[in-house]
This record gives structure tokens, C-alpha cells and sequence, in this order.
């Protein structure tokens, strides 16, 4: 987040302050921080939630508290960690329909090893490396089995979902006692800003480093990009799908154990349909479903922008029965803006570019 | 009868065909060669209505043809076969025989019906499947026969065979000469479009050869023609010129010091038999052949992307190629193919993030962090140096020409510095202004010490660049042109024929064992 907001806010600044009433390169500055902004993948849904925000508010300024917002920052931290690592593989014509299995199965592991008395940051960590696993294992069966991405972990979506299911026997496990450091740190807030959203931030600055400067976000992005060349460029494309689908899991074990610490308790049912609003997520966030193209920054706005379509059809009185409709109605409106907004860019560029 | 006069058609400049007449009769077989990019294949898309000419017109039986679609030309009896098998692999025989026009009775497909008319086809042509077999499970060559069978159904007037050979291999030219005997007998008017120079002149009725989008011999019979004087025409005047303004660097290609490419005892199972080839640095080796001849694979093979069944490759700094296509790579060796839009560039990523593909992104030798800054100076020092001509290296590789693309697949070869430069088909589709930029980097990089081998359909191309051609045939290396013999025309014959013409040994083979042997622990090289 601090990442967008301050480009966000100095942009209209640029143009608006006039010449010479600034020291020297103030408005330079902002305008090359405009252009930056300008050419970033998210900036359309980056658009779209301001927007969004400011016509809820605009209704009722109660939505502009502090805590509000932070709380719809709280609530789309979950998927917003799956939607980073769905980022990734869709940038390399990958999915992962399991996500949100594998983040009620590993909140259900985080809350059985710590009810069985393991210190719950061990049990935390060890969730994590399980849901490193579980991706492994869908990595396996792809590249074993000669599956389709989509077709290996829409049965794992299954198994992994009945496993939590099995294990809890159906019904809520508790997890570390409410009173634990665990919960109280990952449960809490620092500034008034919520843990989950600060691990959101995290993740994201992180993999947005890993995606836009390391080989591995690079080899992803070629693969995605054009596979056979990649593959005639000598990069390992069957180890960065695996590598990716290991971070896809573990994300989802992050999620799960941020879940734990935050309500205390894990349920069978928890995140289901979550792998869905996870790509809905990264797709408005610019991510490409054609491949080469990924933004994480994105992916976690989108998730934020869902969170306040939610949290904003309460403000409308919306009847609750229409939410579901509403939710596929704004992702439908943010794709299409996006869509627009490229378009108008890409040709642009043609205008300019000179063809040779 | 099917006439074509005075076909024109140009794309974006470039000239394919110039004023083609050309003229098939009901009953005869015309054999239509010429180089690549002699106008052969649009000649064929013109006639079968794919391609619509800038100029000139078609006339079946006299009356005007205007073909808006492939599908007008089905309808008007003209049917094509073509290079690449189009049938549907899931489907059955039967299936495969009636695309589109399936006898009906309302929503119904009549099996039956389509069975009582497809049986007697393929018996014909000496097909012997089921009908409810699916075609994954017929070999290649039963599969070139059904699609001939699907044309025949269908009860042609005009048949094109487009490069039927390339899959029908040398064993089955007694059941081609079949299949053409049958064509006749049914009063099919057939063009014959193949590389193939001794089964044309076998097969074929009458000839005519195409060059640089004109017909230089028309309709001339078979029987008065030879490889040789077909080789002359299709390749005309020019091709001495080109020759002699090669790139030669007249270097007498020395084996057995200094470092090489070794392919020891090389075997892949129906491809390469038992090849055994050295090419030292400082010196462009091309391999020629027809399709089929091993020629690809042998690059292939050396670039790790096929396993060998026998025998090793080596490579100049004397360690044994292995690890596949990643192993090759991080050994130094690099493949530029000129499928650049499949295989080499990333259309829709700027020219800086291409050219670090190898090097920082695929072998990770710039560390942990990519940096962008760094790829984009050193880009720049490739566009400068290869003449990319782009705005910047920001630009997307996909709003580039295809010569300039082709560079941009040089250069990422070239960040990662390899020893051994295999180029398959290097130039394919570009200018010729950007060809010769091309050649000119092949014969620098070759002085600077690269093992370079050159494979190109085009023996023009591989007269004028390469100081050694070894043409292959049936999977064995058959000749290695040198010097005077070294002319295009010579490597055409030796491609055809396996036999280096005019009855001359061929140039004494180098003895590689002795020398590689001395290099090598005892039974290293076996």
C-alpha cells in the first residue's frame, strides 16, 4: 500500500501546481512519479478502488473512519496473500484451484498441532511448510502425470478439502487460546493497522521483488510469455512451474495460519470458493490470463476492491440475497475498465511506435 | 483443363509471383519445382483459391475462375493435398474422409452410405485400414495416403500434391507411381510439387520450373530432362555470381587441432546412422539434405534437444555434451532457429528483457537480482552492434521487422557467449538486406573462434556463407562440398542423389580417429 498511495496522491498535484511556485524539481518529480504510476499494470483497479471508496464515503462519510477501512483491509488480507501467489501462476498460463483447500486444510493443521500442545508458532510455521507440501504434491501430479494445471488441482480442491473435513470430523477446531501472544500479535494491530494487513503489505513488497527482479519472476514471466521459446532458452520450465506452485501452497498456509491468529478457530468450510475470487483478484488486478504478465501489487488491490464491494453493499442497504450478484457485477465493471484503459494505451503506443 | 495466366501477386513489396502462366491437362502429371521462395507455394494457393492475385486470371475448361475461397475451389473440383497433414487424429478413417460433407439424411450422417463410396478409394490406392480405426494409430504414411483418398472421394478434377514425398519416404515410390497411375486413369489433372528431383523425374509427366516468382521452363517432358539440367534452372545465371561473392573465408578447413565439435558414432533410431562429423572453430560447416535426411536432426542432436541412441557429442572444450537442451545451454552451446516467433523471441516483452533471457533470466549468471538497468545498457550495445534497428530497447519485439527480430534472437545468443552456434534455417523469411548483415556476423563470429553449423533449405544460402557444406542423405553424411565444389548446384545433385556428380570420389574423408584418439584415454572414443 505505501507503495501506491503517495504516486496516487501526487500526481494530480503535478499538473495542478503551477510552475515556479515549487522548489526545483518538486512537480518534475511528480510528474515522473505520474508516469510512472501511469504505466503500472494496476492501475486501473487502483483507480477503481479510490473511486469506489470516495462514492460509498460520498453516501455515507462513515465509511471514511479509519477503522473501517482498516477493516476491510483485514478482511481482504486472506485472499489477497492467495491472490499474490495465483499472480504468479497465471503470469505462466498456470492455476491453482486448490488455494482455498489447501488454506482451510492448513488452518486446520496450525490449530490440531497447537491443540495438541506444540508452541503455536512452531505449529504456525509447520503449517506453512504443509501447505508448501500440498503444492508440491499438485506439482507432482502435473508433471507426473502429464495433467493440466486445472484439471490436477481441481481434484486436489477436492481431496484436500474433504481431508479438512475428515480430520476435524466436520466440525470447528480451536486453535492457541485467545490470550497467547500468537493471537494477540497476529489478532492485533500495530497502529491501528491490522497484522493481516501489514503481512499483505509484506508479502506483497516481497514478491513484487521477486517477480520484477529475480531470475525466477523473470523465467515465469517468459514462460508465460512464449513457453517453447523459454524452453529453447534453457530455462527449467518443468522446476519454476514446481517452485511455483510450492510458493501458491505455502501462500495458502500463510493465509490459513494469519486465520487462526486472527479468529481463533479453524472450520471444514472455510475459504470455500476463495481459489475463484483469488484469480478474479489477480485478473482485475492487470494480471494476464494469456500468461507473461503479472502484477502482485494488482492482485492484492483487487482483493482490497472486492473487500469494499462487500463492505460497501451494506452501506446501500443492499438486500444481503444480492451480494453475490453485486460482487460479480463490479469485477465485471473493473475487468472492463482495465480492458478499456488498455486498449486506449496500446494504441497510443502504436500511434507513436514507429513500425520498422 | 485448370489454366492460370498471368499471375501477379506481391506482399508488401516482395514479389512472389511475376506473370505466372501455368496449365494442367486431365490425365497428365505436372511436376511443378523450384527453390524455396521461387513462388511454388502461392502459385498452389492461388489455384486452390487461398490466395487471391494482385493480377491475371484463372480459367477451368476456358471459362473464367474467380476463386473467393478454398472452398470455391472444392466446389469447382480442385483439390489440394498438402505439406502439413490436416487431418483430424481423434477422428476415424471414415470420419476423416468427408470434412464437411458428410452424406445426410436430415440431422443424420449416413455411415453407411459414406462407407459404400470411401472403400473402393482406398482399396484403389492400396490403403488396407479399417474404416473405424482411428487415424492417430495409421503410421505417417498411411496417413498421406487417406488424404489423398479423402481429395479422391470427392472425385477431383484437378489434384494438388504439395510436397507429397516429405512424408511418403523413399521405400514407397513403387506405390506413389501407383497412386499416380490411378490419378491418370481417372483423367485427374495433378500437379506435383516436391524437392525431390530424381522421384519428379521419375514420376512425372511433364516439368516446370519456377525461379524468383516466374516460370523459367514450361511444361517441358520429363523424359527429356535431367537432375542436373532442372538444378541449372532452378537455380539460373545468378547462382554462379552468388557463389563467387560469397563469404569463403578460403581457409582450407583443417581438422584434428585447435578446439572442435565432435559427433562420435552418432545414431538416432531412424534419423542418423552411426554420423560421425567434426567441425573445428574459425570455419561455417552447413549440413544440407532433404527432409528426412538427418541433416535437422544432427543439430538437433547437437544442441541436446533430441537423445541420441548411440555414440556421444563433443564439445570444443573437450567435456561430453549431456543435461539435454538446458545442459547443452549451459555448456556454451546455442540453437538460433529461424522459427524466431515460435522458438526465439517473446513478441509482446521489450527488446532489453529478450536479450537477457539467456544469460541473466535462463542461466542466472548475473546473480541473484536481475537488473534491469544493466540488460538495458548492455541491449543497447547489441543493437548497436548488430544494426537492431529499433526506437529503443524498450520497444516490444513484436513491433519489429522479421529481419530486425532475428537479430534481437542474436543477440540473446550472444549475451551468453556460447562456443558452438548451431543456426537452423537462420534467415528464414527476412530481406535480403538483413541476410547479409547476418552473414556477415556468422563469418566475424566464426574469426573469433565460434563452432558454428548452418543448416538451411536454401543451398544457395549455404554455397555462398559456408566454407564446407556436408550434405546428408537417408541418415548418413553422403559428401562434405569444399572449394570448387562447393556451388549450389553441386549440393542440390548431392542432395537428390546421394552421389557427388560427375563420378569424382569425393574429397578424400578426414580421418578423424586418429587425430580425435590421440586427444582421447584409450576407448574413450567408442
Amino acid at each position: 500500500m505505501h507503495e501506491t498511495i503517495p504516486p496516487q496522491e501526487s500526481a494530480p498535484e503535478g499538473r495542478s501546481v503551477p510552475a515556479g511556485t515549487s522548489p526545483r524539481g518538486g512537480p518534475g518529480r511528480a510528474r515522473t512519479a505520474g508516469r510512472v504510476l501511469v504505466r503500472q499494470d494496476y492501475l486501473g483497479v487502483l483507480v477503481a478502488t479510490v473511486v469506489l471508496v470516495l462514492v460509498i464515503g460520498a453516501f455515507d462519510t462513515r465509511f471514511f473512519q479509519f477503522g473501517q477501512l482498516m477493516n476491510i483491509l483485514s478482511q481482504s488480507s486472506y485472499i489477497g496473500i492467495l491472490a499474490c501467489g495465483m499472480a504468479f501462476l497465471l503470469a505462466m498460463r498456470e492455476l491453482d484451484l486448490s488455494v482455498g483447500s489447501v488454506y482451510a486444510l492448513t488452518a486446520l493443521t496450525c490449530a490440531l498441532l497447537a491443540d495438541q500442545g506444540l508452541n503455536p508458532w512452531v505449529s504456525g510455521l509447520l503449517a506453512i511448510g504443509v501447505g508448501g507440501l500440498l503444492g508440491l504434491f499438485n506439482a507432482v501430479l502435473i508433471q507426473f502425470f502429464g495433467l493440466p494445471s486445472i484439471v490436477a488441482t481441481l481434484a486436489t480442491l477436492a481431496m484436500y478439502r474433504g481431508l479438512a473435513l475428515a480430520l476435524s470430523n466436520g466440525t470447528q477446531v480451536l486453535g492457541p487460546p485467545i490470550d497467547d501472544p500468537f493471537s494477540t500479535i497476529l489478532g492485533g494491530s500495530v497502529w491501528g493497522v491490522p497484522t493481516t494487513g501489514i503481512v499483505l503489505i509484506v508479502v506483497c513488497a516481497v514478491l513484487t521483488v521477486v517477480l520484477r527482479s529475480t531470475p525466477f519472476g523473470y523465467r515465469v514471466r517468459s514462460i508465460g510469455s512464449n513457453p517453447e521459446a523459454a524452453q529453447f532458452s534453457g530455462i527449467p520450465v518443468a522446476r519454476v512451474r514446481m517452485q511455483a506452485m510450492v510458493l501458491s501452497g505455502a501462500l495458502g498456509g500463510l493465509a490459513g495460519v494469519l486465520t487462526i491468529g486472527y479468529f481463533g478457530s479453524s472450520d471444514p468450510n472455510l475459504g470455500t470458493g476463495y481459489e475463484l475470487l483469488a484469480i478474479a483478484a489477480a485478473v482485475i488486478g492487470g494480471t494476464s490470463l494469456r500468461g507473461g504478465k503479472a502484477s502482485v501489487v494488482g492482485a492484492a488491490l483487487g482483493s482490497i476492491l472486492l473487500g469494499v464491494v462487500a463492505s460497501g453493499l451494506a452501506y446501500f442497504n443492499v438486500p444481503i440475497n444480492w451480494n453475490q450478484f453485486a460482487t460479480g457485477a463490479v469485477i465485471l465493471a473493473a475487468v472492463s475498465l482495465d480492458s478499456a484503459v488498455r486498449r486506449r494505451r496500446q494504441g497510443a503506443r502504436a500511434g507513436n511506435g514507429v513500425r520498422l | 483443363m485448370l489454366e492460370a495466366q498471368g499471375i501477379r501477386k506481391t506482399y508488401g513489396g516482395v514479389v512472389a509471383l511475376a506473370g505466372v502462366d501455368f496449365a494442367v491437362r486431365p490425365g497428365t502429371v505436372q511436376a511443378l519445382v523450384g527453390e524455396n521462395g521461387a513462388g511454388k507455394s502461392t502459385l498452389v494457393k492461388v489455384l486452390v483459391g487461398a490466395v487471391t492475385p494482385d493480377a491475371g486470371a484463372l480459367r477451368l475448361d476456358g471459362a473464367e475462375l474467380r476463386l473467393t475461397n478454398t472452398l470455391g475451389a472444392i466446389g469447382k473440383g480442385i483439390a489440394v493435398v498438402s505439406q502439413e497433414l490436416s487431418l483430424f487424429p481423434d477422428l476415424d478413417v471414415l470420419s476423416n474422409m468427408f470434412p464437411m460433407r458428410e452424406p445426410r439424411r436430415g440431422p443424420w450422417v449416413l455411415r453407411r452410405a459414406m462407407a459404400e463410396r470411401a472403400r473402393p478409394v482406398l482399396d484403389e490406392l492400396g490403403l488396407d485400414v479399417a474404416l473405424d480405426e482411428p487415424v492417430e494409430g495409421l503410421s505417417l504414411e498411411q496417413r498421406q495416403l487417406l488424404e489423398i483418398g479423402r481429395a479422391l472421394v470427392a472425385d477431383p478434377r484437378v489434384l494438388i500434391l504439395d510436397e507429397p514425398t516429405s512424408a511418403l519416404h523413399a521405400s514407397e515410390t513403387e506405390r506413389l507411381h501407383g497412386v499416380l497411375r490411378t490419378l491418370r486413369q481417372r483423367d485427374v489433372a495433378v500437379v506435383y510439387v516436391s524437392h525431390h528431383l530424381e522421384d519428379v523425374l521419375a514420376l512425372c509427366d511433364e516439368v516446370t520450373v519456377m525461379r524468383d516468382g516466374r516460370v523459367v521452363v514450361p511444361a517441358t517432358a520429363a523424359g527429356s530432362l535431367s537432375v542436373d539440367r532442372v538444378v541449372h534452372h532452378m537455380l539460373g545465371e545468378k547462382a554462379a555470381a552468388m557463389v563467387e561473392e560469397g563469404a569463403h573465408s578460403g581457409a582450407p578447413v583443417t581438422r584434428g587441432s585447435g578446439p572442435s565439435l565432435r559427433l562420435e558414432n552418432v545414431t538416432v533410431h531412424g534419423e542418423l546412422d552411426d554420423v560421425t562429423l567434426e567441425v573445428p572453430a574459425g570455419v561455417i560447416v552447413g549440413v544440407a539434405g532433404v527432409a528426412g535426411s538427418g541433416y535437422r536432426t544432427l543439430l538437433a542432436a547437437a544442441a541436446g534437444a533430441t537423445r541420441l541412441d548411440a555414440g556421444r557429442i563433443v564439445l570444443p572444450d573437450g567435456a561430453e555434451l549431456t543435461g539435454g537442451q538446458r545442459g547443452a545451454i549451459t555448456q556454451g552451446v546455442a540453437l538460433v532457429s529461424g522459427d524466431r516467433r515460435r522458438f526465439g523471441v517473446m513478441l509482446d516483452k521489450a527488446v532489453w528483457e529478450n536479450v537477457g533471457q539467456v544469460r541473466s533470466v535462463a542461466l542466472r549468471r548475473d546473480g541473484a537480482l536481475v537488473r534491469a538497468g544493466r540488460l538495458r545498457s548492455r541491449a543497447e550495445e547489441h543493437v548497436g552492434r548488430l544494426g537492431i534497428r529499433t526506437p529503443s530497447v524498450d520497444q516490444e519485439v513484436g513491433m519489429l521487422s522479421g529481419g530486425n527480430q532475428q537479430k534481437v534472437v542474436f543477440a540473446k545468443w550472444l549475451e551468453a557467449e556460447p562456443t558452438v552456434l548451431l543456426l537452423d534455417d537462420p534467415t528464414r523469411g527476412i530481406d535480403i538486406g538483413a541476410k547479409a548483415e547476418i552473414y556477415t556476423l556468422l563469418r566475424a563470429l566464426s574469426e573469433q573462434g565460434t563452432v558454428q553449423v548452418v543448416a538451411s533449405p536454401d543451398a544457395r544460402e549455404l554455397a555462398a556463407i559456408c566454407d564446407e557444406v556436408v550434405v546428408f542423405y537417408g541418415g548418413r553424411i553422403c559428401a562434405q562440398l569444399r572449394g570448387e565444389q562447393l556451388d549450389a548446384h553441386t549440393i542440390l545433385e548431392v542432395m537428390n542423389t546421394g552421389v557427388v556428380p560427375g563420378g569424382a570420389a569425393p574429397p578424400p574423408r578426414p580421418v578423424h580417429g586418429g587425430a580425435v584418439r590421440t586427444h582421447e584415454p584409450p576407448g574413450g572414443a567408442q
